[in-house]
């Protein structure tokens, strides 16, 4: 629990020593696409499309899925090319506690920019969740995707570098198909298939069932069903790679 | 033993064996010397015994317990000056020393105390709230001896601690060294400056193309060892 506490506080600390770079990503950015895209390019909208409370829930997706990558990928390379992993895998904790750090980390850091951009929403937009219990959980199980998804993509090749330029590869396809700046029931065939495949869809048709539960959005037994699944391979890969890694240490 | 290393090979995934089929015994409160040349296999000896590397043959015993079995607890009782920083750039030099003693578990109220006592003994005081990232060599190299005593180790691995450092800094690190070893504590070092070997240490090892080809005291001289067991120039 020491461990797991001091390198949450290692993280902030970080973020801290980076906090121009930390306020634009997590605060400068959502808010811009919130103006332009929610306020801006909404109110040119018939108002019936309601488009701002169909992207308002995706940003807050991509905050959930981009916080653990940053904190994650961050370790990860920094790691790599400056070797504070090896003095993180020597401290006298087991690899399992290592990995659930790293992952919590990756969860704090992604929840926190789904709490500040869920209040950016709220100031811009005027859009609150009805059911915030849901977004929670639907906040937290993204970003525990994610964590886990960017600890498969850094650590599985051969060095992490490699394994930033796969991730820039699958993000934007995921963002884009995957339900971010649309709902799941605009998408026709053969792109609402190939959406099924993407956990950003889930999490995005999540967090617009906990905003507008009135809206058109996928059921929430079924975002559920996917965010499980995706756990379900998820979790082994990344375990897989990290003790393939990490376990003999050999960067 | 502080150190049983038992017919012990390390391979890399390549398939690359850097130590194959090594023994080696380090006593308690003894100063080991691991010699060689460079790609000798002393970095990835002394990464199997802090347990960063596993032996895919044979075993390693540190302070008594099995690298592979309990790693967490050999981690515990050992410091270690790997032979690359792995100092946190995002950090400056004080929360480098007080979150490597929070990772270690050492009790929240004594952090503070061992962090301040290190920065003065090592002349880090003004370093102290400094990026590790904007400091030169020699100094981050400091920053690294404080952080392996800071823990209060029974064994400390050394992999060319005094690599890059100058004359006084190198003499600092041998006073602290041989203050540790009255203290009861054992070391395990590997350096490539024979006259460090000469005057720290007990007894000095060895190796060459992976195996431990010597092993005699300390007494005489290290580079006649070193010439006879390698045909080569140290």
């Amino acid at each position: 629990m020491n461990f797991l506490l001091a390198l949450l506080r290692r993280n902030f600390a970080a973020d801290l020593a980076a906090a121009k770079l930390t306020a634009v990503r997590m605060v400068v950015q959502p808010a811009v696409y919130l103006f332009v895209f929610g306020h801006v390019v909404g109110g040119m909208l018939p108002a019936q499309s309601g488009y701002a409370a169909v992207m308002a829930p995706g940003m807050v997706a991509i905050a959930a899925v981009t916080g653990p990558f940053v904190t994650i990928g961050g370790s990860v390379i920094s790691g790599y090319y400056f070797r504070t992993l090896e003095a993180w895998l020597l401290a006298p904790v087991s690899l399992g506690t290592l990995m659930a750090a790293t992952v919590l980390g990756g969860m704090v850091n992604g929840l926190a920019g789904v709490g500040i951009v869920s209040v950016l929403v709220w100031l811009i937009l005027g859009l609150a969740p009805q059911a915030p219990a849901f977004l929670v959980l639907t906040a937290a199980a993204g970003a525990l995707l994610f964590s886990l998804f960017t600890l498969v993509v850094l650590l599985a090749p051969e060095t992490p570098d490699k394994g930033q330029e796969v991730f820039s590869f699958l993000m934007m396809p995921m963002t884009f198909f995957g339900c971010t700046f649309y709902s799941y029931d605009m998408l026709e065939a053969p792109f609402n298939w190939l959406a099924l495949l993407l956990p950003t869809t889930y999490i995005a048709e999540g967090l617009r069932a906990a905003y507008t539960p009135a809206a058109p959005h996928m059921d929430p037994s079924a975002v559920l069903a996917g965010l499980t699944v995706a756990a379900a391979i998820l979790f082994p890969l990344a375990s897989w790679a990290f003790r393939r890694r990490l376990g003999h240490f050999t960067w | 033993m502080a150190v049983s290393v038992d017919n012990a090979t390390v391979a890399y995934p390549s398939g690359t064996r850097a130590v194959e089929g090594l023994s080696l015994h380090i006593r308690r409160g003894e100063i080991y010397g691991l010699l060689g040349l460079n790609g000798a296999g002393k970095t990835s000896l002394i990464k199997a015994v802090a347990t960063l590397l596993r032996p895919t043959a044979g075993s390693i015993r540190v302070l008594g317990l099995d690298t592979r079995e309990r790693p967490a607890d050999i981690k515990r009782r050992i410091g270690v000056v790997p032979q690359e920083n792995n100092l946190d750039t995002y950090l400056d030099v004080r929360r480098n020393l007080l979150f490597h003693c929070h990772y270690a578990g050492v009790a929240k109220k004594e952090c503070a105390p061992r962090v301040e006592k290190w920065l003065a003994l090592l002349g880090l005081e003004q370093k102290a709230g400094e990026r590790v990232l904007h400091l030169s060599g020699g100094t981050k190299r400091k920053v690294m001896l404080a952080k392996a005593f800071l823990t209060d180790p029974e064994l400390l691995i050394l992999d060319e601690p005094s690599a890059g450092l100058d004359p006084e800094i190198r003499s600092l690190l041998w006073e602290q060294v041989r203050e540790f070893r009255s203290s009861g504590g054992t070391v395990l070092l590997s350096t490539h400056y024979l006259e460090e070997a000469e005057r720290l240490c007990n007894r000095v090892g060895v190796l060459h193309r992976g195996r431990l080809v010597a092993e005699e005291p300390a007494g005489g001289s290290v580079e006649a060892v070193f010439r006879r067991a390698t045909g080569e120039a140290p």
